[in-house]
């Protein structure tokens, strides 16, 4: 028990615990469309973009969450706007402008001359979430899980046949652009603790591994918070055991469950490959 | 509240003399390629109508052009009203070739049925008492009762197609448009099928039904559509489908 409770002794681990937590609950809620609707290159682009706007806010003095709002919703602006491109294709354009932000923020970051490592932008940096963050943080996750709530019923027609929800009025672009837009959201909440890069492992995976064996769209929801919420709670104390960093932890410990549920619900899932459609 | 809420069939008024659907020149280009040239004919209320033609000869346009998918030109009227977007035509049902939906998607086949209520509501509503009782007899309608509740993936081709069918049904559509329903499906689900049209045509539904087996349609159905590029031949599959007509079908060119 000690081994599990030691580490949150201390005042700054009990702010990175809620912080996770927080994102635990909220990625994996916006996750499990990202996974159903197969946008999880769109949740990469979007984690590694967001830098841009770190390295700006950086380095003009300005709190880097309002960087990574920014540069979040430009660039869901832009891929909402570019992905409809038919000659390129939407996996092409999101890797082009995901990796342009990318590499500004890089290089603006890198241009710094007050020691402040990428590293801490990418992988998160515990220590340095705050109380205020944490507040901002359950505001805009909970607005975040919120809107799918709300959009639940629209997110399903607009996702197994977008032809007939169109055609029932469901307004599709819209629901996918507020999609983008909630990627971003959970990229920023993501920013301190677990990093940027790191932020699209409790995003995708969670609600990967809940894919594997839920058997409707709320078991897929629920097992997915959940599983974010252990996974991010049980990296959070192998990091502070191994004295690795956290968002690096969390996402290894996610791809291990994920590997375990994959290898068990293996046995299930092969028999349907053969079965005749009928 | 809708007044319709509690009734099955199509419920706008189809035109003076039972029209539900008419194309005037219709007309689409894909690219550069002119596919679809000047289609026009009409339809009645309660309608069984096979659309014949090779592959690639243009019938899945057609049937995107009728319910928007694919833009066009010349007219697409349902039950006298011009249609201008896709809103227009919430009175079609376009149910798609089975690779076309994604069928591991965690969905039961209420959900599924159920999506066909959303034409009656605004989009924070949920669908209420009224919405689950249309589900459940829609399901029954197409022979596959109380099978709300099961996974989308314990259906067979057949049964999924009749659920697709009920989907239409809880939409009330006054034309439920089939791409390519009946491709490998076997022979006592092919009887299902029409047993499920028949009980559909009979409550005043219209189905068009793009099928590449003429056999089939000689055999099954009192009216077809030939096309290739253009609309060739409008009848009975006696009168129409002779073998000069056949052969003429399967060897024009696509219009360009």
């Amino acid at each position: 028990m000690s081994w599990l409770l030691d580490p949150f002794r201390a005042e700054f681990m009990q702010r990175a615990l809620v912080a996770t937590l927080v994102i635990g609950i909220v990625a994996p809620v916006v996750g499990t469309w990202v996974v159903l609707r197969r946008m999880a290159n769109l949740g990469d682009a979007m984690a590694h973009g967001t830098l841009a706007g770190v390295g700006i806010a950086y380095a003009i003095g300005v709190d880097v969450l309002f960087g990574a709002v920014g540069a979040g919703l430009l660039l869901a602006t832009l891929l909402v706007t570019f992905s409809g491109n038919r000659r390129l294709g939407q996996e092409t354009v999101v890797t082009v402008l995901g990796t342009a932000f990318f590499g500004l923020g890089v290089v603006v970051i890198s241009r710094l001359d007050t020691g402040v490592e990428l590293t801490h932008f990418l992988f998160g940096r515990v220590l340095t979430v705050g109380w205020g963050d944490i507040w901002l943080n359950i505001a805009l996750g909970g607005a975040a899980v919120a809107t799918v709530l709300a959009l639940f019923g629209e997110l399903r027609l607009a996702t197994f046949d977008h032809v007939q929800a169109e055609q029932v009025g469901v307004r599709v672009e819209l629901v996918q652009a507020i999609l983008v837009v909630l990627l971003a959201v959970v990229v920023v909440i993501s920013l301190r603790a677990v990093g940027t890069v790191m932020s699209v492992t409790l995003l995708v995976t969670p609600a990967a591994t809940a894919r594997l064996f839920a058997r409707s769209l709320r078991q897929m929801t629920t097992w997915a918070v959940l599983l974010g919420v252990a996974e991010g709670f049980v990296g959070l104390v192998l990091s502070y055991h191994l004295e690795a960093a956290p968002g690096a932890t969390i996402g290894l410990t996610a791809a291990v469950v994920f590997a375990v549920v994959f290898a068990a619900t293996l046995p299930r899932r092969m028999p349907h490959h053969h079965r005749p459609l009928g | 509240m809708s007044p319709h809420r509690h009734s099955h069939g199509p419920h706008h008024a189809p035109g003076p003399d039972g029209v539900v659907l008419e194309l005037q020149s219709l007309g689409v280009e894909l690219g550069d390629r002119r596919v679809l040239d000047d289609v026009s004919f009409s339809v009645r209320r309660g309608e069984l109508i096979a659309v014949v033609g090779p592959n690639g000869a243009g019938k899945s346009t057609l049937m995107k052009a009728i319910c928007g998918l694919v833009n066009h030109d010349g007219v697409v009227e349902v039950n006298g009203v011009h249609c201008h977007d896709r809103t227009d035509r919430m009175d079609i049902a376009y149910i798609p070739q089975r690779n076309e939906s994604d069928l591991a998607f965690p969905l039961t086949v209420g959900e599924l049925v159920c999506a066909g209520r959303r034409r009656f509501r605004r989009w924070w509503q949920r669908p209420t008492e009224a919405d689950r009782v249309v589900v459940d007899e829609a399901l029954t309608r197409v022979l596959l009762p109380g099978t709300a509740d099961r996974s989308l993936t314990e259906l067979s081709g057949g049964q999924l197609q009749r659920a697709y069918l009920a989907r239409s049904l809880a939409q009330q559509a006054s034309v439920v448009l089939l791409d390519e329903a009946l491709s490998g499906v076997d022979e006592p689900t092919t009887e299902e099928l029409f047993d499920v049209f028949a009980a559909l045509v009979e409550q005043g539904t219209t189905l068009l039904v793009a099928t590449h087996d003429l056999g089939l349609v000689r055999r099954r159905f009192p009216r077809c559509l030939a096309v290739n590029g253009t609309l060739l031949v409008d009848g009975a599959p006696s009168d129409v489908l002779s073998m000069e007509a056949v052969d003429t079908l399967f060897s024009v060119r696509p219009a360009r």
